[in-house]
């Protein structure tokens, strides 16, 4: 590795960290201006033109607010929980291709900034590591609204984690490959999986809304019956760092829902003209970042038990099903097993 | 604020620089100038701040509703980039102090200012909280947060109207931007160490405080009471079918338990205290009389009388009224909690109002106020701190008195008292004993080793629509058992009552169910009118029905929006119910002159006529608008998977449970009971209107919310009856008067409320003010069934039960 590879990567490593950081304070705003506009208000609109330094300002306010660390708390576990909400969050964006191969300075640059070929499952071995620090937050907090929040985060994210594994891993079979970069390879001439794995993506879609704690399955923050849940201790930019964590998974998530379903980068003409693939991958992007507050203003919370019931009782035998019937289907295609049966 | 110690201390050091003689320890340096060159980062600090202002979700009273509306559509206060109402103390940047701060609640304010990290603020919503407003005079209410609080920015209005709300934001804002980062206090060591937490004795005092009260308790000045005269109440002149009823029952009651056991007074029945359970149980059940609406107590010179007034649920029509004679030395009498389970939270509230104990209680304490507080307030020998005379007018507030505040007459400064002979040194907080786990408990608990939580939901929380308190015992999330606590908006509006004449009562009632202004005028209206034999003109008739429908339309849109959001659904349906709601407030408006605290009925009619403007919007919106508004609800929740599955077969309270507890209105119809008042014992003018009573089966959640719908539209098509068949003619019996008397007697009035039976019991002495002013508050008496509709569900469900219940906490504490 050259010196050049290495500013490379570090180059590609603040871009992608600028990106996200951006990208969060803007979904705030993005968030806030749509569900005014879903609830028939205006949103934010004074604080710079159109309200567009609203994000600027909600940050510099929480730069500068008191930090309190409550007497009772577990002071270290209670300290580590925000940095383990948001570390994991950021780690997996390393694996999102974010474009093609192009060419800058004579150089080729792949516009990903690893290309693992475990991907999908650093992926979602990143989003189980993610929920350690939603439960430190309720346990060290020494405050049972909080407490109850952590320990519904904790089995949420089992109950989802299953089914959005085994979706996920029929896609794994259709590319052949775990690796993210493969899998877009796969998709090439708009053969995108979700024509293949419609019932595979569906599974996705639910259970990414409820790993990144979307209404309607925010159970470990439902504001109307847990205050805030698992953050309702913290204050200032520790607190800001919960907000990081999940808006920054939402981009995440649905850019690797993007690239796993929807041909992530790929879009007309964009052989021709590599820079499109990014602008792909964000139109992409915002599509689901829509739905997710649209989500979020249309529905009431499911209860606690019935998450569960919808967890392990239907959407992991759905995903059980959709990865058999993938199965049979590869296996059948490179066998010509469909082609003998038909004769 | 400039803050003189941090600028002494700059210019200190700042001589220390110039001639060099700083103290040894001292060190001076760059430290300094960089204190000062802080405030070129003035601008930007500011603005941060002042642009991202999130105010603390915590409502108190009436102003909570007007803070509410300032979110909504109309008025959105996301505009500036304020409306994230943040659920912890801890994220929180304003606290938007909004309504009557109550003794019982300042502990819990002053706790949650200290919980939220500076720089805070602090704005006093409305007269409440400004200086104590209506209720200042009350015994449970502190005259403005400011007494514990710095508060930032006062805005006024009762309830200030959402604009004005909005107009304080931006005064809080240009008090921000005038701060300067090398002086505001909250950098220092040791500033949030916080605010002292009064607490509950005998009154409420600041524990620092106690050498001081030990001190001075000789100084303080017992109130001068002139001698109290009896009053002259005589039987009222009922109408013939009540005194029919009574003969009846006096008739039936002498087969049964004997004629020994009670005297027919011709209009009451006075029970022996020893009889009256026998007596009760058997008007339930050989007579069919099985809803036992009221219970009060009145406080005469020589005894206590506890009334009873007790309605057959099948036959409907007039109600069975009992009384008990209580010995004013040892005031006991049997609790009837056996016979009809709505006695529960009403009979503690009389033990807390009056202090007369009901034996078998299983759980009598103190309800409104807290225990430990001294004396039983609606006793007539009772005086509040702010005491001044029986009856108002007060002598010092007429032309040629003088002005004194309330608070220069008392050594204390503000509105407490302390008993003589407390002794503040030795004294120990009582505990209530509310949901205490024994140890036994603890140890018997199942095999694997798991431990049951007390979970606190209030006073302060998102859901519990107001400084409603719920003490949960959970397993889990599944909740074993539930308490609810109450009184944190106990606004003394009894006692205050019988300070006031007869018509200053009337706004009073307005903050009973703030949502429901008009319904409460409407009740307390024909309640004074029985005792005064009006005769309303026709078209004040007509002009009363249509307002109280409106407000029933309003409270039960509302209802059903909020329902929606304690599910979780994040204001969407509330909002685009606050924009109907707000088309009913701007009719409000424009008749009476204010959106919700509306004083429109008078004696004998109303205050102001209506307008062909009035008219043609309210047509255009029960003809036009409102229908399309409900179908459009009715499209996009009704319907939806996870409203169902969040409200079908959850909270299932059972037909005559539902009887038994007293239950009234949309919850006593959604279990199955076809009971309404306007049906069951027609007042005004219901008997002309065509409509029907909405009657469901399921008794759960939805039932709750749908039969709301269905009453709705009900109310609407009377509305639209009432303006077509809208008569001429004036609106007021005689000449608009502001004193009135009333004849001597006393009266239950009753109307069916948006909240279900609301009903005013007074008794009059013949003079200008009432001797006795009861409510029977639906609210306060249906919140009876949380705790057994609770049991066995997850905590999600225990709020979407009590958002069912639809009360509003005004009226639950009074």
């Amino acid at each position: 590795m050259t010196t050049t590879d290495i500013i490379e990567v570090l180059v590609k490593i603040v871009a992608v960290f600028f990106i996200l950081l951006t990208g969060f304070a803007y979904l705030t705003l993005f968030e806030r201006r749509v569900l005014a506009a879903l609830q028939s208000r205006i949103g934010p609109n004074r604080v710079g033109p159109g309200g567009f330094l609203q994000p600027v300002a909600d940050g510099l306010k929480l730069l500068f607010k008191e930090d309190i660390i409550p007497a009772k708390a577990d002071k270290f576990l209670y300290l580590l929980a925000p940095v383990a909400v948001v570390v994991p969050v950021l780690l997996s964006a390393a694996i999102v291709p974010w474009g093609p191969t192009i060419q800058l300075f004579g150089r080729s640059i792949p516009l990903h900034l690893a290309d693992i070929n475990i991907g999908v499952l650093f992926f979602l071995g990143l989003g189980s590591l993610g929920v350690y620090g939603i439960v430190l937050a309720g346990w060290s907090s020494n405050n049972k609204y909080a407490l109850i929040g952590g320990l519904r985060a904790s089995s949420q994210m089992i109950s989802y984690e299953l089914a959005m594994g085994l979706a996920a891993l029929g896609v794994v079979m259709l590319s052949g490959s775990l690796s993210m970069v493969d899998i877009v390879n796969a998709q090439a001439n708009g053969r995108w999986f979700i024509f293949m794995q419609p019932l595979g993506f569906m599974i996705f879609a639910i259970t990414m809304v409820a790993e990144t704690k979307r209404a309607p399955f925010d159970l470990p923050e439902a504001e109307q019956e847990l205050v805030a849940g698992f953050h309702t201790e913290y204050s200032g930019m520790k607190f800001a760092m919960f907000y990081l964590a999940e808006y920054i998974a939402m981009i995440v998530i649905s850019a690797v829902a993007a690239t796993l379903y929807l041909g992530g980068w790929r879009g007309p003409f964009v052989e021709q003209l590599p820079i499109l693939g990014p602008l792909y991958l964000f139109l992409k992007i915002m599509v689901f970042l829509f739905i997710f507050v649209w989500l979020r203003a249309s529905f009431p919370r499911l209860r606690y038990d019935r998450l569960m019931t919808v967890g392990w009782k239907i959407l992991l035998p759905l995903a059980l099903i959709n990865l058999v019937v993938t199965a049979i289907a590869v296996v059948g295609a490179d066998t010509k097993f469909f082609g003998l049966l038909g004769g | 604020m400039p803050n003189k110690a941090v600028r002494d201390v700059v210019e200190r050091y700042d001589d220390y620089i110039e001639q060099g003689d700083a103290p040894e320890g001292v060190w001076v340096g760059p430290w300094n100038n960089l204190i000062k060159s802080l405030d070129s980062l003035n601008g930007l600090y500011n603005w941060g701040r002042k642009s991202s202002i999130w105010p603390l979700g915590f409502g108190l009273a009436c102003c909570a509703i007007e803070m509410i509306c300032t979110g909504f559509a109309r008025f959105d206060i996301a505009r500036f980039g304020a409306e994230l109402f943040r659920a912890s103390p801890r994220q929180a940047d304003v606290m938007i102090v909004s309504g009557t701060v109550t003794k019982k609640m300042v502990p819990q304010i002053v706790r949650l200012y200290n919980q939220m990290p500076e720089p805070r603020y602090v704005i006093a919503m409305g007269a409440c909280a400004t200086g104590g407003g209506p209720f200042k005079e009350g015994y449970n209410v502190v005259s403005g947060i400011d007494k514990y609080l710095p508060v930032d920015v006062y805005v006024p209005g009762c309830p200030p109207t959402p604009s004005a709300l909005l107009q304080g934001l931006m005064t809080l804002q240009a008090k921000i931007e005038g701060q300067k980062l090398s002086e505001v206090p909250w950098y220092r060591a040791g500033v949030s160490e916080g605010f002292p937490v009064p607490v509950l004795g005998p009154d409420i005092f600041d524990p620092r405080q106690i050498p001081v009260i030990d001190a001075r308790l000789s100084e303080q000045e017992e109130p001068t009471t002139k001698a109290g005269k009896p009053p002259k109440a005589k039987p009222a002149e009922l109408p013939a079918p009540e005194v029919e009823l009574t003969k009846l029952a006096a008739e039936f009651l002498r087969g049964t338990v004997g004629a020994d056991a009670f005297r027919d007074e011709g209009n009451a029945l006075i029970v022996e205290p020893l009889r009256l359970v026998d007596v009760c149980h058997s008007l339930r059940n050989g007579f069919g009389f099985d809803y036992l609406s009221n219970v009060t107590s009145v406080d005469y010179p020589d005894r206590f009388e506890v009334v009873y007034h007790i309605y057959s649920i099948a036959k409907g029509g007039a109600h069975i009224y009992l009384k008990v004679h209580v010995d004013r030395d040892d005031p006991v009498i049997p609790s009837l909690i056996s016979v009809y389970r709505s006695a529960d939270f009403q009979e503690r509230e009389v033990y807390d109002m009056m202090g007369i104990r009901f034996a078998g209680h299983p759980n009598l304490k103190r309800i409104l106020l807290w225990e430990g507080f001294e004396g039983f307030p609606l006793r007539k020998d009772w005086k509040e701190a702010y005491y001044e005379q029986e009856q108002k007018p007060f002598d010092s507030r007429w032309p040629e008195g003088y002005h004194v505040a309330a608070e220069d007459r008392n050594i204390w400064g503000k509105n407490v008292r302390y008993p003589q002979g407390w002794d503040p040194k030795t004294w120990k907080a009582p505990t209530d004993g509310t949901l205490v786990l024994q140890p036994e408990e603890l140890s018997a608990l199942s095999d694997i080793d798991t431990d049951k939580i007390i979970l606190n939901i209030g006073p302060q929380h998102p859901s519990t629509h107001g400084v409603f308190h719920m003490r949960v015992l959970l397993d889990g999330e599944t909740v074993v058992d539930l308490e609810p606590v109450m009184g944190y908006l106990h606004r003394n509006h009894e006692q205050i009552g019988e300070r006031n004449a007869w018509l200053m009562n009337m706004p009073f009632t307005d903050r009973l169910d703030y949502l429901t202004g008009m319904g409460n005028n409407f009740g307390y209206a024909i309640t004074v009118e029985k005792l005064m034999g009006s005769k309303v003109p026709e078209r004040a008739e007509y002009i009363r029905v249509i307002m109280a429908e409106l407000t029933r339309i309003a409270s039960h849109l509302w209802a059903a929006g909020f329902l929606i959001s304690d599910l979780g659904a994040f204001f969407t349906p509330a909002n685009y119910i606050g924009e109907e709601r707000e088309m009913i407030l701007d009719l409000f408006e424009m008749t009476a002159g204010s959106r919700m605290m509306v004083n429109y009925f008078r004696f004998g009619g109303v205050a102001y006529d209506i307008s062909d403007t009035f008219i043609a919007a309210a047509t255009h919106l029960v003809k036009e608008r409102l229908p399309r508004a409900m179908e459009e609800l009715d499209r996009y929740v009704t319907a939806n998977e996870i409203v169902q599955a969040r409200t079908k077969g959850i909270g299932v309270l059972p037909r005559d449970e539902a009887i038994n507890y007293g239950a009234a209105g949309p919850v006593l119809r959604a279990s199955g009971v076809q009971y309404d008042v306007r049906k069951a014992e027609p007042y005004s003018i219901y008997d002309r209107f065509d409509f029907e009573v909405p009657v469901l089966y399921g008794g759960d959640i939805f039932d709750r919310y749908w039969v709301r719908m269905l009453e709705a539209e009900q109310s609407r098509r009377i509305v639209e009856q009432a303006l077509r068949d809208l008569p001429g003619g004036p609106i007021l019996e005689g000449a608009p008067r502001w004193s009135t008397r009333v004849p001597a007697g006393e009266a239950y009035g009753r109307v069916e409320n948006p909240k279900g039976e609301l009903g005013f019991y007074v008794v009059s002495d013949g003079g200008s003010n009432p001797y006795r002013y009861h409510v029977r508050s639906p609210s306060f008496v249906n919140l009876t069934t949380l705790a057994e509709m609770s049991k066995g569900h997850k905590v999600a469900d225990v709020i979407g039960i009590l958002g069912s219940l639809d009360i509003v906490l005004g009226e639950v504490d009074r």
